[in-house]
């Protein structure tokens, strides 16, 4: 008799809380916003990613090691590209020294 | 800009200045050294001529010197002429017609003779390298490359 009483105010009481449940209104292009939210989240990680690259090589550039043997490698790369490109300039320099005092101008 | 760039920007910068630097000092030390002041000593750098061939080719060259100052100064003179000439008159006379004859023979006349000291001094060279340097001073000069094409700009451009 008592289980038939609680079953009975069970059903009653489920019947309200269904009556009493608000289906909620959402705002105008929430399903927009929420995915541009998502892209939004996705790309700050991207360039989070990319910072953190940028910091490891800069890191490394500004370790002695690694800067001492790029400096030489530059200068030295600097001084046998510039070696080979005056002796390329002195040789033209006396070519042109050489026909200039064979050959006249008005003659060339 | 956040800090990372900026130092790789600086060391960027930093680095090609010091290749630039490098690059621009040895270019110059390296000119500096190989230029000499003598105007035969192309001849013997690039046509690696001995010392006795060089003398030879020397003495070529002191030689033709004075004629070809001498007809220089015939081609000059022959210029002024024709420019007096000219300036007489807006019509190109027939007294301007035969100057400028004469100029045009002066100038061959001039060209025979290059041509003869540069086979005189192929001549002092050993042959493979006086067929090279003879070659080299009449596609300089007169623009005989083999190219067909080429030869009116470089034989009349720039008389």
């Amino acid at each position: 008799m008592k289980k038939e009483n609680t079953n009975h105010t069970d059903e009653k009481l489920g019947a309200l809380l269904r009556e009493s449940r608000v289906s909620p209104i959402l705002p105008p292009r929430f399903q927009e916003n929420v995915w541009r939210r998502i892209e939004d989240a996705e790309a700050a990680a991207t360039s989070s990613r990319t910072a953190t690259w940028l910091e490891e090589f800069v890191a490394l550039i500004l370790r002695p090691r690694f800067a001492y043997a790029t400096v030489a490698v530059l200068m030295c790369a600097g001084i046998l590209l510039g070696a080979h490109s005056g002796v390329q300039t002195a040789r033209h320099d006396a070519e042109a020294r050489y026909v200039a005092s064979v050959a006249p101008d008005s003659l060339r | 800009m956040n800090r990372p760039l900026v130092i790789l920007l600086g060391a960027l910068v930093l680095g090609a200045a010091i290749f630039a630097g490098s690059f621009y000092f040895s270019q110059r030390a390296c000119a500096n050294m190989m230029g000499g002041k003598d105007d035969l000593s192309w001849l013997q750098n690039e046509f690696h001529l001995g010392s006795a061939e060089m003398a030879r080719v020397r003495q070529l060259h002191e030689g033709y010197l004075p004629q070809c100052m001498k007809l220089c100064a015939k081609i000059a003179a022959k210029k002024d002429e024709v420019a007096a000439a000219l300036a007489n008159g807006t019509n190109v006379t027939a007294e301007v017609q035969m100057k400028l004859t004469e100029l045009g023979e002066l100038h061959a006349q001039c060209q025979a003779q290059m041509l003869q000291h540069f086979v005189d001094v192929s001549r002092a060279m050993p042959p493979e390298e006086g067929r090279r340097y003879l070659a080299e001073m009449e596609r300089i000069t007169i623009g005989f490359d083999g190219d067909e094409q080429a030869m009116p700009t470089s034989a009349h451009g720039n008389h």
